[in-house]
């Protein structure tokens, strides 16, 4: 019955968690924050998914995803590093400009391109951490290896998580 | 041909290019990773191949530009224009460029190595990036200025090789990655304590101002900040009491990665002691020289003595890197005595017998990874007789052998004259006979191993490993291993530039003023007084 409180639980504080995230996202070049702890928080986010949900519904949804997250994260590091190269400033200098739109005042940047990397490379590898830890753990799957076929069980139990469906 | 590379204009700015191109490698492989289906991997190959070989031609340039001049000159490279102790400075000199040449010559010759005899599940879970991502560790440990950086890029190495390690997931290669990763985790957070225990004395981690500061520090604060690095980097190069993590997990992983790591991941830390001990400490150096010579001695002796009675081959290779890495810290023992009589000469002969270690211990634990893959199994009571079967190959391992062993014309036996030579002209006769007797019970295990492999009647054990077929497999797997036996030869033969450059970069090593006036760290960090008073 864990399953049951912890899934109340988490639709309220999965968007939360994601929402923190972000703010952490978005205000860490000057400000504490930055695209690792924003990472992490989403992470947890994941995290309490994995655990309410279980694994196999939270690497159906978003397990391909990782990987591209991951080659994202790092060509975007390496290129807000490199612009300033293109500019002849070299490597990893900051160049900055601002956003006057209305009420929004935002100050944008390389700086802020590279949190964003970080941020999904890290929250990219994170996930696939977990997953691949909580597989064997958390539910005993027969999740197929790469180009193998799934093994069928002939009788299975219902699994968790999958009763309501 | 040094003229003409040093005629090629080198930009300050290209120093981060040993970085950013295998990350950004590293992000084109994920990114097409799906991409071309049943072809995928031979686009992988090509392009970590090509970023690794771009990695030698650039290192080639470095080393051309730092040797420049009488003295050789040092490139440094402030990020983002921030000056010294605020930005993230990057810092090359010739031994720099040396290990950067060395490690990138190692992938390119792993990447062929790794095309012919990878299973498509280890290709799809990723080698190429991640060996991309390890280089990229290794090649900002070098070339880090200040010691959160290097803490950093060790970090980095660490991650990608424990997935290195596991990749494939056999019970025993997560029971090796296990104690491998929490042993190096232990090291690491010696390591960080070293860092905060300088920042919180020192005020500053830029290793230039470190190295200025730690001259006024009170002898507390030095000795305890040697104390950490010693455990901290002599962890990752395998030093005696401390290297259990290597015998544990290097013989679990598919051979490619054992032989990736036995070439390099040491190294790194074997680099990191080289560099920061000079730096730092000179004077403890000398002071402490009967300690770290006693722990060279040991790590010698024990582990070739352990080599003697392992069952496998991969598992007598791995004692035997722990071994050579004695030697390595023997040179930086009597790096400063002042009994020598060429300044720096010991610690040439130290970068030397790098070099010459990277190069055969990768050919050999390469020629051991076929032989394996060849019978099915490693297990040295079970196989033999592959000599009729693979004759070329029983000829490379025996070269290779022979080298480690130090036998001339190889590059082994240049490298352990020279130290010999270097640890007599400082009257450490013990230390010289231990080393000679070590070099003797090394031949001797290397015999042991190639009779065990290739002599007698061929026999295979019970397979562990099933022999992949496939196209070219015996060209990529003997070609990368014949280039390095014949760079050992080369080394061997042509020994007199070798040294001189080697030479060269032992004396930027030991010019501390040097380093500092490269880097020129601004003065401006408030030291706190406060830490350096004696509690009342």
């Amino acid at each position: 019955m864990i399953e049951l409180y912890l899934r109340l639980l988490d639709r309220v504080l999965t968007p939360l968690l994601l929402l923190i995230g972000v703010v952490l996202l978005l205000r860490g070049h000057d400000a504490p924050g930055g695209g690792f702890i924003a990472a992490l928080m989403v992470s947890a986010a994941i995290a309490l998914q994995i655990l309410s949900n279980g694994a196999r519904l939270v690497r159906a949804r978003i397990g391909r995803a990782l990987q591209p997250l991951i080659a994202t994260g790092l060509l975007l590091g390496v290129g807000s590093a490199l612009l300033g190269v293109f500019t002849g400033q070299g490597f990893f200098a900051g160049i900055w400009w601002s956003i006057h739109w209305g009420p929004i005042d935002y100050k944008i940047g390389t700086p802020v391109l590279f949190d964003l990397g970080v941020f999904l490379a890290v929250t990219g590898a994170t996930i696939a951490f977990m997953l691949g830890l909580s597989t064997n753990v958390i539910e005993t799957t027969d999740e197929p290896r790469l180009g193998k076929r799934p093994v069928q069980h002939a009788a299975q139990p219902a699994r968790r998580g999958e009763e309501a469906q | 041909m040094l003229e003409l590379l040093q005629s090629i204009p080198f930009q300050p700015t290209w120093l981060a290019l040993p970085v950013a191109l295998p990350m950004a490698a590293a992000g084109l492989l994920l990114a097409v990773a799906r991409l071309g289906f049943r072809q995928r991997f031979r686009l992988q190959r090509w392009i970590a191949g090509v970023v690794a070989g771009i990695h030698v031609l650039l290192a080639l340039l470095i080393l051309a530009h730092t040797l420049a001049g009488d003295e050789g000159a040092r490139i440094v490279y402030q990020m983002g224009s921030w000056p010294a102790p605020f930005g993230i400075t990057l810092i090359a000199d010739s031994f720099t460029a040396i290990m950067l040449l060395m490690t990138a010559l190692l992938v390119v010759a792993v990447v062929p190595y790794a095309a012919g005899t990878l299973d498509h599940h280890r290709e799809s879970m990723g080698f190429y990036p991640l060996t991309l991502l390890l280089l990229m560790g290794m090649n900002g440990a070098y070339l880090a200025g200040d010691l959160f950086n290097l803490y950093v890029f060790f970090e980095v190495l660490l991650t990608s090789s424990f997935v290195l390690l596991t990749l494939g997931g056999t019970p025993g290669q997560i029971n090796g990655g296990i104690r491998y990763v929490v042993l190096n985790l232990m090291a690491s957070l010696v390591f960080l304590s070293a860092a905060g225990v300088a920042y919180g004395t020192l005020g500053t981690l830029n290793m230039a101002q470190m190295a200025q500061r730690m001259d006024i520090a009170p002898d507390a604060v030095r000795i305890l900040l040697a104390g950490l690095m010693l455990v901290a980097f002599g962890s990752k190069a395998g030093l005696f009491p401390l290297f259990f993590w290597l015998p544990a997990s290097y013989h679990t992983p598919h051979p490619v990665v054992t032989a990736l790591f036995g070439g390099t991941l040491t190294k790194v830390g074997v680099y990191t002691l080289f560099r920061l001990f000079p730096l730092f400490f000179p004077g403890l150096l000398v002071a402490w020289q009967p300690l770290i010579l006693t722990i060279a001695a040991l790590t010698m002796l024990i582990s070739v003595l352990a080599a003697f009675v392992q069952p496998t081959i991969r598992r007598l290779i791995s004692f035997d890197i722990i071994s050579q890495v004695g030697f390595m810290l023997l040179a930086l023992g009597i790096a400063l005595d002042p009994r020598a009589p060429v300044t720096g000469f010991a610690l040439a002969a130290g970068i030397i017998f790098i070099v010459h270690n990277m190069l055969v211990k990768t050919a050999l634990l390469m020629g051991g990874g076929v032989a394996e893959l060849e019978m099915g199994s490693g297990n040295l009571g079970a196989i033999g007789g592959l000599a009729a079967k693979r004759p070329y190959l029983a000829g490379l391992f025996f070269v290779a052998a022979f080298s480690l062993a130090g036998i001339p014309p190889s590059s082994g036996f240049v490298s352990k004259l020279s130290l010999l030579q270097a640890t007599i002209g400082v009257h450490q006769y013990w230390m010289a006979a231990v080393s000679l007797l070590v070099s003797l019970l090394t031949m001797m295990v290397m015999i042991r191993l190639w009779q065990y492999i290739f002599w007698g009647e061929f026999t295979t054990g019970h397979a562990q490993w099933t022999p992949l077929r496939k196209p070219w497999a015996s060209w990529l797997t003997l070609g990368p291993i014949t280039v390095l036996v014949a760079l050992s030869l080369t080394m061997g033969i042509f020994f007199r530039p070798v040294l001189h450059v080697a030479q060269k970069a032992a004396n930027q090593v030991l010019d501390r003023t040097g380093y500092i006036a490269a880097v020129a760290p601004l003065a401006d960090v408030p030291v706190e007084p406060e830490f350096w008073e004696p509690p009342q």
